[in-house]
């Protein structure tokens, strides 16, 4: 048997905190050395509910020597904290999206390169069975050639977990910085080719008395192929909706159309916890699989199968969306290197 | 007096409202270019045949304009030069001179024109605006309206796949959305469409999508599809508001699921649409003849059918161009 895989978290400021660690905690092979926050309080209350260190400091985390560090801060730190680890040796894997700046997320990918540590951005969407399958048939040429894909990526406003996902500056924007990468890294995946021009509308209506930023938002997205696609990205979900959210694609082709829903594997459940109706989720967890994927790819010593460069792609799309909305026409996707 | 109704179109759509209307029990007088199959159409409900438009226009109260969409203008025009009421199926005409120059005659004439948007009379769809009209959902943020089928097979001499004369699966179906839209959400400001068959004609693919901005501030997403797989014919809905949301999808509420053995008897069990006591055709064509008789105003008007073509239009140009149509205030009022 090998070494176990050494693996710290910076930061449990993000929602997704709490249930990587659970993952990680009881992934065979791994050895969870430390959380660092900058937030004290929540910091430790994260260590203390998975029976881990808490650092004080991210030099201190750092200094436990871990193979990799998984990034849960708040958007705007992303790449003060890539830096520091790739500093340190130590590969990341970076929530998403990789940063709030283009700018930001090409110097996280050059930092990496040249420190020579891997950069994964947290996209859990490429390792959903739901939409492998959807990919399967695709590339097994079922729909004859792609024509148009229609996402839906929409969810609750993430504030009720933390504040800071409606913040302009911590987050960087809102539902379309919170939820449009998603869906765009797996647009790039299904096709292989990259987006060549946007088109966005954004609005606050959607809980405009307690958001500094929008709240709905609609992306057409033109690849460089020629094929279309939308993403709906909105806040629309709201309280009391069976569940958080979720995403879907429907994909078009010349040989007729296929669905995929990537969280419909759920029960229905009335009078639970939410008193109303609830939709507990049965599917395969795909953070299970992504977590191991970022494992596996230390241990290998190979590239991780989502890479900080897909980060900054992804990202790339909603800089013209932002960018869009400015101008009210489309724009091309400006590359950052 | 008896109600009495001159049915220009024996195609699909007048076939549709000849049945609504007999259900109805209103006399119908039929006419289309081809006698043949006036007269095979008029035989399988009883109604007469007529030969000619000033045939048609005789003794009649009313002409149902259910043509092909580039003849509406002319027979609409004279029906109401003729002082018959016109009901128009949607679009109201294939370009605004046509559908403006039918306005000006019926208004010339001084006789009512009603636009058959029939999706505003689908029960799904009135019950979900009514949330919104009463408040349940607070202000419409995001609607997301798809109207999805295999490619239509019924349409004589094609004339439905031929863009010029009907302008395609953006005037002729997703502009059934566009109304919606607008009903529920308000006027629209910004349109931006992306047609895979204006874009890549080649491949014969007939999807798109649009992006309206509304006056209010509200967005909406609308897809129009002929590009599924036979016999799907699936619409779905969804409001997003400042305290709620409302959606509905065909396919996840089918109150009549078939498993039959048999390939010809569930082809028969699989009809289109919930089944319903009322169908929505004959609620809607019950409603403009009580707005006729009692000289009151139908959900729908002349204007509505006027401001969805110009939706329509505007997404078909945004669709060759590529770009972001704006429509004005000022566009609409000069076309009132």
């Amino acid at each position: 048997m090998s070494d176990p895989v050494r693996i710290g978290l910076l930061s449990a400021a993000h929602v997704h905190a709490d249930g990587y660690l659970a993952i990680l905690a009881a992934m065979p092979g791994v050895e969870l050395v430390g959380l660092w926050d900058d937030d004290d309080a929540r910091g430790r209350g994260a260590a203390a509910r998975h029976g881990i260190p808490f650092l004080e400091t991210e030099s201190g985390l750092l200094a436990t020597e871990p193979d990799g560090v998984v990034i849960e801060s708040v958007n705007s730190e992303h790449r003060r904290l890539t830096e520091l680890a790739a500093a340190a040796g130590v590969d990341v894997l970076c929530e998403k999206p990789l940063a709030t700046r283009i700018d930001d997320a090409a110097a996280m990918v050059n930092a990496c390169a040249e420190a020579k540590v891997r950069l994964m951005t947290a996209f859990p969407m490429r390792f959903s069975p739901v939409l492998a399958q959807l990919a399967r048939a695709m590339r097994g040429g079922a729909l004859g050639e792609l024509v148009c894909l229609e996402g839906v990526n929409t969810g609750e406003m993430p504030d009720v977990h933390a504040g800071w996902f409606a913040d302009p500056v911590l987050a960087g924007g809102g539902a379309m910085m919170d939820h449009v990468v998603h869906l765009a890294d797996v647009y790039r995946w299904l096709l292989g080719v990259e987006v060549g021009e946007v088109y966005a509308v954004a609005n606050r209506i959607l809980h405009e008395h307690h958001a500094g930023v929008e709240t709905g938002g609609l992306l057409s997205l033109r690849f460089e192929n020629g094929v279309f696609a939308t993403i709906d990205c909105s806040w629309s979900k709201p309280r009391g909706y069976p569940t958080w959210g979720g995403l879907s694609i429907e994909a078009v082709g010349t040989a007729g159309v296929i669905t995929a829903n990537a969280f419909r594997q759920h029960l229905v459940l009335y009078g639970g916890p939410g008193a109303g109706e609830s939709w507990p989720f049965w599917g395969s967890d795909a953070n299970v699989a992504m977590l191991g994927e970022f494992v596996a790819a230390i241990r290998e010593e190979r590239e991780p199968a989502v890479t900080g460069v897909d980060g900054l792609r992804a990202l790339e799309v909603v800089d013209a969306a932002y960018r869009s909305v400015e101008s009210g026409e489309p724009v091309s996707v400006q590359r950052a290197e | 007096m008896t109600f009495r109704v001159g049915l220009a179109g024996a195609g699909f759509i007048g076939e549709t409202h000849l049945a609504a209307w007999t259900a109805e029990g209103v006399p119908v007088v039929v006419l289309d270019h081809d006698a043949t199959r006036a007269a095979s159409l008029a035989g399988r409900f009883g109604a007469r045949v007529a030969t000619s438009l000033d045939e048609l226009f005789a003794g009649v109260d009313v002409v149902d304009v259910c043509t092909p969409t580039h003849r509406h203008a002319e027979i609409a025009i004279r029906a109401a030069e003729a002082g018959r009421h016109v009901i128009c199926e949607k679009p109201l005409a294939r370009t605004i001179e046509d559908a403006d120059a039918i306005v000006a005659a019926c208004e010339g004439a001084g006789v009512r024109l009603f636009v058959a948007h029939v999706v505003r009379f689908f029960p799904e769809y009135e019950a979900a605006r009514r949330v919104v009209v009463e408040g349940g959902i607070g202000d419409p943020a995001v609607l997301r309206l798809k109207r999805a089928s295999s490619r239509p097979r019924r349409p004589a001499g094609q004339w439905l796949f031929d863009h010029g004369l009907s302008g395609g699966l953006v005037l002729d179906l997703m502009i059934h959305d566009f109304d919606y839209a607008r009903w529920v959400a308000g006027e629209v400001v910004a349109v931006f469409c992306r047609s895979v068959g204006a874009d890549r004609p080649e491949l014969r693919v007939d999807h798109a999508y649009a992006i309206l901005t509304h006056e209010s501030g509200a967005i909406s997403h609308v897809t129009g599809s002929w590009a599924y797989a036979a016999p799907t014919f699936r619409t779905s809905l969804e409001i997003a508001g400042s305290r709620g949301l409302v959606e509905h999808d065909s396919v996840v509420a089918p109150p009549v699921v078939t498993y039959l053995l048999r390939q010809d008897a569930e082809r028969a069990a699989a009809l289109p649409g919930s089944p319903l006591s009322e169908d929505p055709f004959r609620l809607e064509l019950r409603e403009f003849r009580r707005a006729i008789e009692d000289g009151v105003q139908a959900r729908v008007t002349a204007h509505d059918g006027v401001e969805a073509l110009r939706i329509a239009l505007a997404a078909a140009e945004s669709a060759q161009t590529g770009r972001v149509v704006r429509l004005g205030a000022a566009t609409r009022a000069a076309a009132r």
